[in-house]
């Protein structure tokens, strides 16, 4: 008889027990005491803290597509804050007719639509190319939203935010209240890609990763797989770039550059590719790098050493963000789920040490 | 009579004790992109608010200045601003880029916070707004200006714009071509043209067919200046006058053309680091006192900040003088009670032949209206024209 | 017809900037099958570092020219033997994220110098004016262009047709095993690739540096116009990456020169490139030149 608190080892014996999501009672409660301190947390934070958390969280939906098309299907995607682009932009435009719990679903599901098309040649090509085409689409979504004149050509696209069933949500409360709309749309879709490899689709994206020709052989479709993880990664940002432009107040092209795609790829990268918690801990992390590097910045500024035009607080930023990933992808690759995982097993048989 | 040696004594001890703290908040690009105009911005806050202390311009008050970096990117402006509404309790933010500005314009109205941002985006002030304030006039009023002074010297001319590909780029277009109708000045061409334009051969050719006479940039200094360069070199420099709003001249634009610079028309609202202006002698001493190299403090960027800084500065002093306390509706109060007789004249913007040179009102978000046409001769600018304030602009402007 | 071959001739100018700074791209990725990422950075270094020496101990502009080449060759072996080598064998997708860190890093020390965040120009080292051909002018900073580009384009391929270790890196790159198996160090090949590629770089960082000044952002985004470039080409061909450059380049101005005026707003140039870079995707993956990957099971 298998232990439902503590586990020693994996007693699944049958087909039944290995399709069970939970391995034990312990695993279902640390969820709940998860989801009741995230629940609880923003009563301990400031208003500006709850605005970082918020970020995290935004960043790490936007992660967690990433984290399908390149973690899952090993697909590099240097394109995901246009997908992100996509979606917030769409968001903004349904806000004055819908309620943002649709116009924010809706914002997903036109970036998947723009994800499958831009997806296309990994019907023929693969690896560097599709990190190439990805990079292409980037480049021209900025170019066509400047050229829109429905999307204020970049400038600012207002959302309103307005109320919920009667509730006002003004200065005080908006990002507390957006932090638990967040946190809905981030259970959903975390179980969604947890689920996402119990089926026969998400076997299928590993497969192809891992040898695209032997998953040909066993009637799988490379094309319409990698298609299909491009459409669900590009949902993910989707969501996560209709939730922003709502955080944000108003949509504005700078948000959705270059530059936010490969801080995408960076999060992914530290957190560790392919992991749900990594999602997370890569934006919490870099994140938390960001605020502290301006918080040191400021401390070397106010010293007074840029007198002679040299400014060392002002390398600060791009130098750690840039050396994080270095050092991360030589020394532990696997990101930060690593060492999460690490502690886990340690805690998995205690106290006993077997 | 001892006690009331004591009683004095306690009482300038409680005025000591009651130097209270009050803030203001800037976030901008001081590294990152733009950090050519963020960098000296940044620098001229910092400078002018330790002066500000120094001196005691705030009589009873210390200034305490939250100046970060942003890197240009929105969600840091956003965040540096809640952390600091969280924590500095800032009556007073300055802030930065045009897009951040915009994002924030909302937020800014809703907690009614006067806003002076480094960006002069004519949809910053446009309504609905109340507490945004621009401390000099924006791109669109001066290129409507600089459409003007074209019309004057050539009516019925042919005129191109050529606008950086970005939301600061292209705000002026539309009121240029409302106001280009009214002039009688033909627009043949928009044309956006950013960074890294190596050779612009295509488009001068282009517009010299078109029988194109002025450009008008909208732009950074770089791609302003490897326009001018090319022009020169196709020997359109004669044929093709240039001109540009703020962001586009100064001595980046100098340093980057060089000769090809010769002849250029900048419109400025603000003193050259050479005149003879109370505002620039300010900036000469402030920047020699805190060690400035010459690259920030002789730019025209510096001197914006200076400005900004100082309408800020200006509206905490009349709000003590006035109400005996700083917050957030005094310090609006003072600023759009900055006019008639009460408009504020720190001699960093030229003054419009009224004497005016910085005023605001409720209904009325821009501060110095007045600019001047300056036009680069021998290797620096110097004006060629008088203050003068565009006709047009408000005419044109959102009808 | 002047205007069009007006708008070849730029293209011709601008391409060989891009086919520089392909060259190089091009080297690593034949090499080591590594995308590059950080190449507009030295892009940058070059440019800025030339500006350095002329400025600052005030050396000749020719020396200046040529010590930056060296240094960001240098600089290119070093990246190569700190942080590409401990990745060999990993996923592409490190070793690609790794590119970009770096390019994160070089931006960051670039900051430390006055360089980070202003305008700079050459001292003047080229005669003004310049050449009347067929009419259209051509100044010297765009003819030293385009002679740079031949020149490394001639020593490249002297280089790998004649020298035994040009030889040795095309076998790298044709087949590692075997090149290791006859005795050919393929890190060392690697490490050379590398240094290769930062010497292109500086080059087309002093060409850009030339004709339109310094500025961090300007020179750096010149790295991203290098895919489009390679891609057309085909990402493992020299010869494909200087076609590609000039016909990116070409494009462009005849997109600025054709298309500008019929899109309200124009800017058509930024974008052309990046939808050429799709359309080859689409339609011939690897490019005029490139090799086309035979997969079977």
């Amino acid at each position: 008889m298998r232990n439902l608190w503590a586990q020693t080892g994996n007693y699944r014996t049958n087909y039944q027990q290995d399709t069970t999501i939970f391995a034990s009672y312990r695993e279902v409660v640390s969820l709940a005491v998860l989801l009741l301190g995230l629940l609880a947390l923003p009563q301990f934070l400031s208003r500006s803290n709850v605005y970082v958390l918020d970020l995290i969280l935004v960043y790490g939906i936007a992660v967690l597509g990433l984290n399908i098309t390149t973690g899952y299907a090993g697909l590099i995607n240097i394109g995901q804050a246009a997908f992100m682009g996509v979606g917030a932009y769409t968001a903004a435009l349904l806000a004055p007719n819908l309620p943002f719990l649709l116009a924010i679903p809706l914002g997903g599901l036109v970036a998947a639509g723009v994800g499958a098309v831009v997806g296309i040649p990994s019907l023929r090509v693969k690896h560097l190319y599709l990190a190439l085409a990805t990079l292409a689409f980037q480049e021209i979504f900025v170019w066509t939203v400047g050229h829109a004149p429905l999307l204020k050509q970049g400038g600012a696209v207002e959302v309103p935010t307005g109320s919920f069933l009667g509730y006002a949500v003004g200065f005080r409360n908006h990002y507390h209240f957006w932090y638990y709309v967040i946190l809905v749309f981030l259970v959903i879709l975390a179980v969604a890609w947890r689920n996402l490899l119990r089926t026969r689709y998400g076997r299928a994206l590993i497969a192809v990763r891992d040898n695209d020709r032997a998953a040909d052989a066993m009637g799988m479709d490379p094309g319409r797989t990698k298609l299909m993880a491009f459409a669900l990664g590009a949902f993910y940002a989707g969501i996560a770039g209709g939730i922003y432009a709502y955080l944000a107040r108003a949509v504005v092209i700078e948000d959705f550059m270059l530059a936010s795609s490969v801080k995408f790829l960076a999060m992914a990268i530290v957190g560790g590719l392919g992991t749900l918690v990594g999602s997370f801990l890569g934006p919490a992390f870099m994140q938390l790098l960001d605020l502290n590097m301006e918080t040191l910045s400021n401390f070397i500024r106010s010293l007074g050493f840029n007198t002679s035009g040299v400014d060392i607080a002002s390398a600060l930023k791009p130098l750690t963000f840039g050396l994080v990933i270095v050092l991360f992808l030589m020394f532990e690759p696997r990101g930060l789920y690593n060492w999460w995982r690490l502690i886990r097993s340690y805690f998995r048989t205690w106290p006993f040490k077997y | 009579m001892k006690r009331i040696w004591l009683l004095a004594l306690i009482a300038v001890l409680g005025m000591a004790q009651a130097q209270k703290t009050v803030s203001l908040v800037w976030s901008g690009a001081i590294t990152g992109p733009t950090s050519d105009v963020g960098a000296p911005y940044g620098a001229a806050l910092e400078d002018y608010c330790k002066y500000a202390n120094e001196q005691k311009l705030v009589p009873g008050y210390t200034l305490n200045c939250v100046i970060r970096d942003d890197q240009y990117q929105n969600p840091n402006a956003q965040r540096i601003l809640e952390e600091a509404l969280d924590k500095s309790k800032p009556v007073i933010y300055l802030g930065y880029s045009t897009g951040a500005m915009l994002q924030l314009k909302q937020l800014v109205n809703e907690i009614k916070l006067v806003t002076l941002p480094a960006s002069a985006h004519i949809g910053l002030i446009d309504p609905p707004n109340t507490y945004m304030f621009l401390p000099t006039s924006s791109y669109s009023e001066q290129i409507v200006a600089l459409l003007e002074y074209i019309s004057k010297q050539n009516k019925g001319a042919k005129v191109a714009l050529v606008v950086n590909p970005s939301p600061f780029g292209r705000a002026p277009v539309e009121d240029a071509r409302k106001a280009a109708a009214q002039l009688g000045l033909n627009i043949v061409d928009v044309q956006e043209v950013g960074g890294n334009n190596l050779d612009n051969t295509a488009l001068l050719k282009r517009l010299e067919g078109a029988g194109v006479e002025y450009i008008v940039h909208q732009n950074v200094a770089g791609p302003v200046a490897n326009i001018l360069k090319d022009a020169k070199k196709l020997g359109l420099d004669k044929k093709i006058q240039q001109l540009g709003a703020v962001y586009t001249g100064g001595n980046d634009l100098i340093r980057l053309a060089g000769e090809a610079a010769e002849g250029f028309l900048w419109a400025s609202s603000y003193y050259l680091y050479d005149e003879d202006a109370p505002g620039i002698k300010l900036q000469k001493e402030i920047s020699k006192k805190y060690g400035r190299p010459d690259a920030i403090a002789q730019s025209h960027n510096y001197t914006a900040g200076m400005l900004a800084a100082s309408i800020a500065v200006e509206a905490m002093k009349r709000s003590v003088q006035r109400y005996g306390r700083i917050d957030k509706e005094t310090v609006y109060n003072a600023i759009v009670s900055m006019n008639g007789p009460n408009a504020f004249k720190p001699g960093f913007a030229v003054s419009t032949k009224a004497g005016i040179e910085i005023d605001f009102t409720k209904s009325e978000q821009t501060g110095g209206e007045g600019l001047r046409v300056l036009q680069v001769k021998s290797g620096r600018f110097v004006s060629v024209t008088e203050p003068f304030i565009s006709n047009l602009f408000r005419k044109v402007h959102g009808k | 017809m002047q205007y069009f071959l007006q708008l070849v001739i730029s293209g011709i100018v601008v391409g060989s900037i891009y086919a520089l700074a392909a060259l190089g791209f091009v080297l690593i990725y034949k090499a080591s099958r590594v995308i590059n990422f950080a190449h507009g950075q030295y892009i940058a270094i070059g440019a800025f570092s030339a500006y350095f020496f002329a400025t600052g101990p005030k050396l000749p502009f020719v020396v200046s020219a040529f010590l930056a080449l060296v240094l960001t060759a240098f600089l290119g072996f070093l990246t190569e033997r700190i942080f590409l080598k401990k990745l060999v064998g990993q996923p592409i997708i490190s070793v690609i994220m790794v590119t970009i860190g770096l390019a994160s890093v070089l931006d960051g020390l670039m900051h430390l110098t006055p360089f980070g965040a202003s305008n700079y120009t050459f001292p003047k080292f080229l005669p003004q004016g310049g050449v009347n051909l067929l009419g259209l002018q051509l100044d010297y900073a765009q003819l030293l262009a385009v002679a740079f580009t031949v020149l490394f384009l001639v020593l490249f391929s002297l280089f790998f047709q004649r020298s035994t270790l040009g030889i040795a890196m095309r076998a790298v790159a044709d087949d590692q095993m075997a090149s290791l198996s006859l005795g050919v160090s393929v890190e060392k090949m690697f490490a050379l690739a590398w240094a290769a590629a930062g010497l292109t770089a500086a080059a087309s960082g002093l060409v850009v540096g030339t004709i339109a000044g310094l500025n961090l952002g300007a020179l750096t985004s010149i790295g991203l116009k290098v895919f489009p470039a390679v891609i057309l080409g085909g990402l493992d061909s020299i010869s494909g990456a200087v076609v590609g450059g000039l016909l990116i380049g070409v494009l462009e101005k005849l997109a600025e020169g054709y298309l500008d005026a019929l899109v309200p707003g124009g800017g058509t140039s930024y974008v052309f490139p990046f939808v050429i870079l799709l359309v080859v995707l689409w339609f011939k993956p690897h490019g005029l030149f490139g090799t086309e990957e035979i997969e079977r099971v």
